[in-house]
């Protein structure tokens, strides 16, 4: 990077942080530091919810996606809308009128303690991996730009997180997310107007729409209705509503972001704002993706996106790389005078040959995959997948000086504030559902608890670096954050949607019919092909029937006073 | 301790749109709208 896009970079590592430490320096007790005092305005909260589930891995992966396969990933967003007008008639609410700290609270209302622990500790559980991936993803874009090691720039990451969260808590969150959404949504339009920019003057952009098209990577909606095909409509309408209900409505860390509002109205609004703006942005984000893959015609791209395995591959020199790397530059040189081709006979009136391009593309992936195996070969590295260093390659060397740096905070903004948000709500989880809960009443201050708080803050950043460390030897970034999640989160709707659904359901049937949904969503993954979104709907289904039929079976126990201090 | 007032009510009015039900619908209808765009912007024969 050049000293101008250091220097944006620096700026705005350096605001954030500043910002984040001013907004929260007024905390005095945990209403303050967990819910920002509950009097943020809807459109800050609304923001503040977009900024948390836009993660690096959004821009990084997403993208790398839509240059690799396509826009099919689109489709997960489709059911967030009607999600969201679900959720403000139903839980949002309850929780808001409940003035509960975090989402679980209300299942000790409904059923009972254990059903509350049993929860919380789940979430703490999956967020707390998840939120190591979210980690380790910005880490590989540090790593490669100043050449540390990716275990040093995680700790970075993270410690730079964790200092304004420490500080002001939820508040902090909120009004960082603020700032960093409206650097994300700059950084949408500038990566998308230079993708569009970069294209040969030859090449339109209805030329480069036509051969993203021909090549399969405007496809967003397929409509096969095999449960094993990826990211076909059905799974996203469907599946994709039941992992929608169940991050916005169950996970904490979505859930804290509402509750941070100044009324029920404001919260509302918080979730319908996102209704509006998910799916566009998410379209855009996945465009550029693609415009990408157009670009890389013109442009050859390094047959390894990770520059450090380029570098060991050189460094190795094995005779069979000379072949191989003669026959990738041969399929990219075919496969650009075919997208000439393509442009001039449009020019001329005629359609283009969209097969002549699909035929170039595959004889470049076959090429491409050549270098590969023979890195493969000379490493022994056979897991080795560099879709995450593509977008990130493309931003070093094709954007102009100052807009590197640009992008990079942007990368840096989705990163933090979805660290952010995920630590503080480890630390609520852990504080409300734990140590508020099981300690003697009456013990404990309100300068006692937000110091345990911001203990509990650190450990969270602490632990997500651990998982982050290992985050490396999975495979691509977006899918294990999901896979992570489909475990649990149609499991933990399921849980939710007895204690709406149904009068007769008990803390038992509940507690039992989670094992049931959880192990029976482990069952599926490890026995059959059913892609992951479907997970999320067999899990909620699965704990629904078996929590109802164990209800029925055991016999609720009298109520006793609660205890509860939260 | 129970929230009263319009600003927690399901009654209250909502800005721009007026009503929630206004605006439960307009976002349905909008996200229907913008599944199409996108089916349309992915089968357009550019």
């Amino acid at each position: 990077m050049s000293p101008l896009d250091w220097t944006v970079l620096f700026a705005y590592l350096t605001g954030i942080v500043i910002l984040g430490y001013w907004v929260g320096r007024n905390n005095r007790k945990l209403d303050d530091f967990f819910l920002a005092g509950r009097e943020m305005p809807w459109w800050a909260v609304g923001l503040s919810v977009m900024a948390t589930q836009i993660s690096a891995i959004t821009f990084i992966s997403t993208t790398a996606q839509a240059y690799t396969d396509g826009m099919r990933f689109l489709v997960v967003y489709f059911a967030l809308p009607f999600a969201m007008v679900i959720l403000c008639l139903t839980l949002v609410p309850f929780f808001y009128r409940a003035q509960v700290f975090t989402a679980y609270e209300y299942l000790e209302r409904r059923f009972d303690l254990k059903t509350r622990t049993l929860t919380s500790l789940c979430f703490l559980l999956q967020r707390g991996m998840a939120v190591g991936v979210t980690l380790y993803a910005p880490s590989i874009v540090l790593a490669t730009i100043l050449g540390l090691s990716e275990t040093t720039t995680i700790l970075m990451m993270a410690g730079v997180t964790i200092l304004y969260v420490l500080k002001g808590g939820n508040r902090s969150v909120i009004w960082t997310d603020v700032a960093q959404m409206g650097v994300i949504w700059f950084g949408i339009f500038l990566c998308l107007f230079i993708a569009v920019w970069n294209l040969p003057d030859t090449f339109s952009f209805r030329d480069a729409l036509g051969l993203a098209q021909a090549n399969g990577r405007l496809n967003v909606m397929n409509f096969d209705t095999s449960l094993e095909t990826p990211y076909t409509v059905w799974a996203g309408l469907i599946g994709g509503l039941f992992l929608m209900l169940s991050y916005f409505g169950c996970d904490q860390s979505q859930v804290q972001r509402y509750l941070s509002g100044s009324s029920l109205k404001e919260s509302r609004l918080s979730l319908l704002f996102n209704a509006f703006l998910k799916v566009p942005m998410q379209f855009l984000i996945l465009l550029t993706g693609a415009l990408v893959f157009v670009f890389y015609h013109f442009e050859k791209p390094p047959a390894l996106f990770n520059p450090v395995a380029e570098s060991r591959l050189r460094a190795a020199a094995p005779p069979d790389l000379g072949p191989a790397e003669a026959r990738y530059t041969q399929a990219f040189e075919a496969r650009k005078a075919a997208a000439s081709a393509f442009a001039d006979t449009r020019r001329q009136g005629g359609e283009g040959d969209g097969s002549a391009l699909v035929a170039a593309q595959a004889e470049f992936n076959d090429a491409r995959k050549g270098v590969v195996d023979v890195y493969k070969r000379t490493t022994g590295d056979q897991g080795y997948g560099d879709n995450n260093y593509i977008f990130l390659t493309y931003i070093l060397n094709e954007l102009p000086k100052g807009a590197v740096g640009l992008v990079i905070a942007v990368i840096f903004a989705a990163a933090m504030s979805t660290l952010s948000g995920e630590f503080n709500s480890l630390a609520t989880a852990s504080m409300i559902d734990f140590v508020r809960r099981f300690r003697a009443p009456g013990s404990g201050s309100d300068a006692g608890d937000l110091m345990l708080s911001r203990a509990f803050t650190a450990f969270w950043g602490g632990f997500a670096v651990l998982i982050a460390l290992q985050a490396g030897r999975l495979g691509s970034a977006i899918e294990v954050v999901n896979r992570f999640g489909s475990y649990f989160y149609g499991s933990i709707l399921g849980v939710f949607m007895l204690a709406i659904f149904t009068k007769r359901a008990n803390g038992t049937g509940a507690s039992l019919g989670l094992f049931a949904g959880m192990g029976t969503v482990a069952f599926v993954a490890s026995t059959t092909k059913i892609h992951f979104l479907w997970w999320n709907v067999i899990g909620a289904i699965a704990v629904f029937v078996a929590g109802y039929l164990i209800s029925l079976a055991v016999p609720t126990p009298a109520k006793t006073p609660s205890s509860d201090q939260a | 301790m129970p929230l009263t007032g319009d600003e927690n009510s399901d009654t209250g009015r909502v800005p721009v749109f007026g009503t929630w039900r206004a605006i439960y619908t307009s976002v349905i209808v909008a996200n229907l709208v913008v599944m199409i765009l996108i089916y349309v912007f992915s089968r357009f024969p550019y």
